[in-house]
């Protein structure tokens, strides 16, 4: 079995065309299954360098390799070989290469990566100071500027996942949340995408960007025109709100909840908002912003028509919160 | 009779040599009664201290003393020059004393008050320290030792205050840079005074706000407008003659219940819904990040920090309207937040935010929209 696979590897870079394609869509079958992935064993390591030459190939080459990368990145150990060999600079230069046709494959294998701190370190560029961010910012341009319209053709859908990946790292928040460079105000706004990847994703980076809250409230509250709906409108029931307390909203709030809307259906969603929200009342110009705009007037609502057990929970953790950071009673809106 | 000798020359004969130290006796007796009689003025009092530092001088000159013996005419002179209030002079003097000779207290002692008093304060110490070497139980010195940790103590804690103070106002001028904010010169101060915009523990701002009612020129200031509170919050407090919003918040109780709302208000024009707010656009230069710098320090314990001159633009004159036709009124939305309106490019902050009050009501109103009417200069 040994030397088949050595053999199989040394075709992933044989000079004839028909060879290195038949050769790499057999190693991508093997790389499909649990079993086939323990069989490679120490020759995966091998064949990533040639994997990765095939990826600036023709279509019918580098979309077999890509896919054959993607999976063998699932594995923690393989993953970090490929960080180290910087995978993160190949994939990103052929992903922005002009023709490039397997974007949506490559944008998964840095997905997978990012679950390694080591591929986020990679990806976030820290450690070069005139390129820092440099990758982060082009995804996000690329995320931010396609979308979901036509079906099935949305190549950087997943971004929304390598987000939330390097949103769990302190230098991923830092850099997404940093006012001049405008990130965090161009994801929140793919909240509205229909895209339920997206939507999610966006809601899980804001809510790790979150907590950042004690050290850059400002730079999460400056963003609060995009920010409070995101975060309150999955979470805001259904119903039409009154005259009387949507005039206490600022207007992309006020507007949003007077007319009929769907209801965020996604649990995970509103408990991430929910969590998020929390994390921002717990500061004092967090609590205050919130009173401001109404809030907790728009949590009493959702909370009382909640049947999902999770979200309920969430409710009660910011509600009690409400009402033990704040002393003062206001004239009506007291949750619970 | 004087025989001056050349330099490198020798006395040849014996009776040269009998001379010249006849002539160094002379001299020796002379420098002794020139302190003597320098010792004497100085007791005499004030009037007689320049006669003093003569006679010092002169025995100095003399050039026939000891080391020792020198020392003690600096120091003497030190101090007199200490009286007379030549502290630079005494410092030297008393330097030159203890270098003659480094156990001579009084030159210590000298040396550190006219440290002191040139505001010297590590010479100070450390002639201090030489001197309770020499002389560790004398009072005098101890007492100055005091004296000295206390002015360092001072000092540094001046200093802290004034990198505080700094820091604060660079801390400001970057937190206005991220949010775009553009600083300009103040227009109001004569309403005001000196008001800043204050960072707080979560690094949000806070805005003292001039309200201007523009009908009559009279005003209001709501001292803390933080920048994620919106307008209509501040506005249903000033129409109200009681709180109904939330901590932290500073009331602005300017009407007792009954009374009307606004004392020359007698048409009642300006209730609440009528109430419509406006801010100049395009209303002069912005200041460059050390104009800025310069204006958030004034008042400070940092002030005198300030350069003076620097390319200041003369933004006073409020005459650079962009149409040339009359001021530029832009509509505040109220349901939006401080910080919303301030990023407008249009905006230029006048020191603190200005925004002015028209009621929909009154006749002014017109004139107002009309753009006839702009604010009265206040010199």
């Amino acid at each position: 079995m040994a030397t088949e696979l050595e053999e199989l590897i040394e075709f992933l870079s044989h000079d004839s065309p028909p060879i290195k394609k038949a050769a790499v869509n057999i190693f991508r079958d093997y790389t499909g299954s649990e079993d086939g992935l323990q069989s490679l064993g120490k020759y995966s390591a091998v064949a990533v360098p040639s994997l990765c030459r095939l990826l600036a190939e023709k279509k019918e080459v580098s979309e077999p390799a890509a896919e054959a990368l993607v999976n063998l990145s699932q594995v923690p150990d393989l993953a970090a070989k490929m960080v180290e060999m910087g995978i993160v600079k190949i994939v990103m230069d052929i992903l922005y290469k002009i023709d490039c046709d397997i974007k949506h494959l490559l944008v998964m294998l840095i997905v997978n990566i990012t679950q390694l701190d080591a591929g986020i370190e990679s990806l976030l560029q820290n450690g070069d100071e005139k390129m820092q961010g440099l990758y982060i910012m082009k995804l996000v341009r690329s995320f931010c500027g396609s979308s979901s319209e036509r079906k099935g053709d949305d190549p950087f859908e997943h971004v929304a996942s390598i987000l939330v990946n390097i949103s769990q790292k302190e230098a991923g928040r830092k850099l997404l949340l940093e006012p001049k460079r405008g990130l965090l105000k161009q994801i929140i706004r793919q909240f509205d995408s229909p895209s339920p990847l997206r939507k999610k994703g966006v809601s899980g980076t804001i809510r790790n960007c979150c907590f950042e809250a004690e050290n850059q409230l400002q730079n999460l509250l400056l963003v609060s025109e995009f920010l409070w709906p995101a975060l309150l409108l999955p979470v805001a029931g259904n119903k039409i709100y009154s005259e009387q307390d949507t005039s206490k909203m600022p207007p992309e709030l006020g507007n949003a909840l007077s007319i009929e809307r769907e209801a965020v259906d996604d649990p995970e969603i509103c408990v991430q908002a929910l969590d998020a929200i929390y994390l921002l009342v717990l500061q004092e110009a967090g609590r205050r912003a919130f009173w401001s705009i109404n809030g907790p007037r728009i949590l009493q609502v959702g909370y009382e028509n909640e049947e999902n057990p999770q979200v309920i929970e969430a409710f009660e953790r910011v509600g009690s919160l409400l009402i033990q950071e704040n002393g003062v009673d206001t004239d009506s809106t007291q949750a619970t | 009779m004087a025989l001056l000798m050349d330099p490198g020359s020798e006395p040849i004969t014996n009776d040269e040599i009998v001379d010249l130290e006849a002539i160094a006796a002379l001299k020796e007796s002379a420098a002794i009664e020139l302190k003597e009689k320098g010792n004497e003025y100085v007791k005499k009092g004030k009037k007689h201290y320049s006669d003093a530092i003569d006679c010092y001088t002169r025995a100095i000159n003399q050039k026939a003393l000891s080391d020792p013996e020198n020392s003690i005419l600096y120091s003497n002179r030190a101090h007199v020059n200490l009286l007379l209030g030549n502290y630079r002079r005494s410092l030297q003097d008393a330097e030159e004393a203890i270098k003659l000779c480094s156990t001579n207290v009084k030159a210590l002692y000298r040396a550190v008050k006219a440290s002191l008093l040139l505001n010297l304060l590590d010479e100070a110490r450390s002639y201090c320290e030489k001197g309770l070497q020499q002389s560790p139980d004398n009072e005098e010195l101890k007492k100055l030792a005091k004296q000295i940790d206390a002015k360092k103590l001072e000092h540094e804690r001046r200093e802290a205050e004034v990198s505080k103070a700094v820091l604060a106002a660079k801390d400001i001028i970057s937190a206005l840079e991220d949010r775009q904010i553009k600083l300009g010169k103040a227009m109001y101060q004569e309403l005001t005074g000196i008001k800043k915009p204050v960072l707080d523990n979560n690094k949000i701002l806070h805005w003292p706000v001039v309200l201007l009612y523009a009908e009559v020129m009279s005003s209001d200031i709501i001292e803390d407008f933080c920048e994620t509170d919106m307008f209509s919050t501040h506005l249903d407090m000033i129409s109200l003659p009681y709180a109904c919003f939330l901590v932290n918040v500073s009331l602005l109780n300017m009407f007792s219940e009954g009374s009307p709302p606004l004392p020359w208000d007698t048409d009642n024009a300006y209730s609440r819904d009528a109430l419509e707010l406006y801010y100049e656009a395009d209303s002069g230069a912005s200041f460059s990040k050390k104009e800025a710098l310069n204006y958030l320090l004034e008042g400070t314990v940092a002030s005198h920090l300030e350069n003076s001159g620097g390319e200041e633009t003369d933004a006073a004159t409020r005459t650079s309207f962009s149409s040339g036709n009359g001021p530029k009124w832009v509509k505040v939305n109220e349901r939006r937040t401080l910080h919303d309106i301030l990023r407008n490019s249009d905006i230029i902050v006048p020191g603190i935010p200005v925004f002015f009050i028209v009621s929909k009501k009154s006749s002014f109103y017109r004139d107002f929209k009309s753009g006839n009417w702009s604010p009265p200069k206040i010199a």
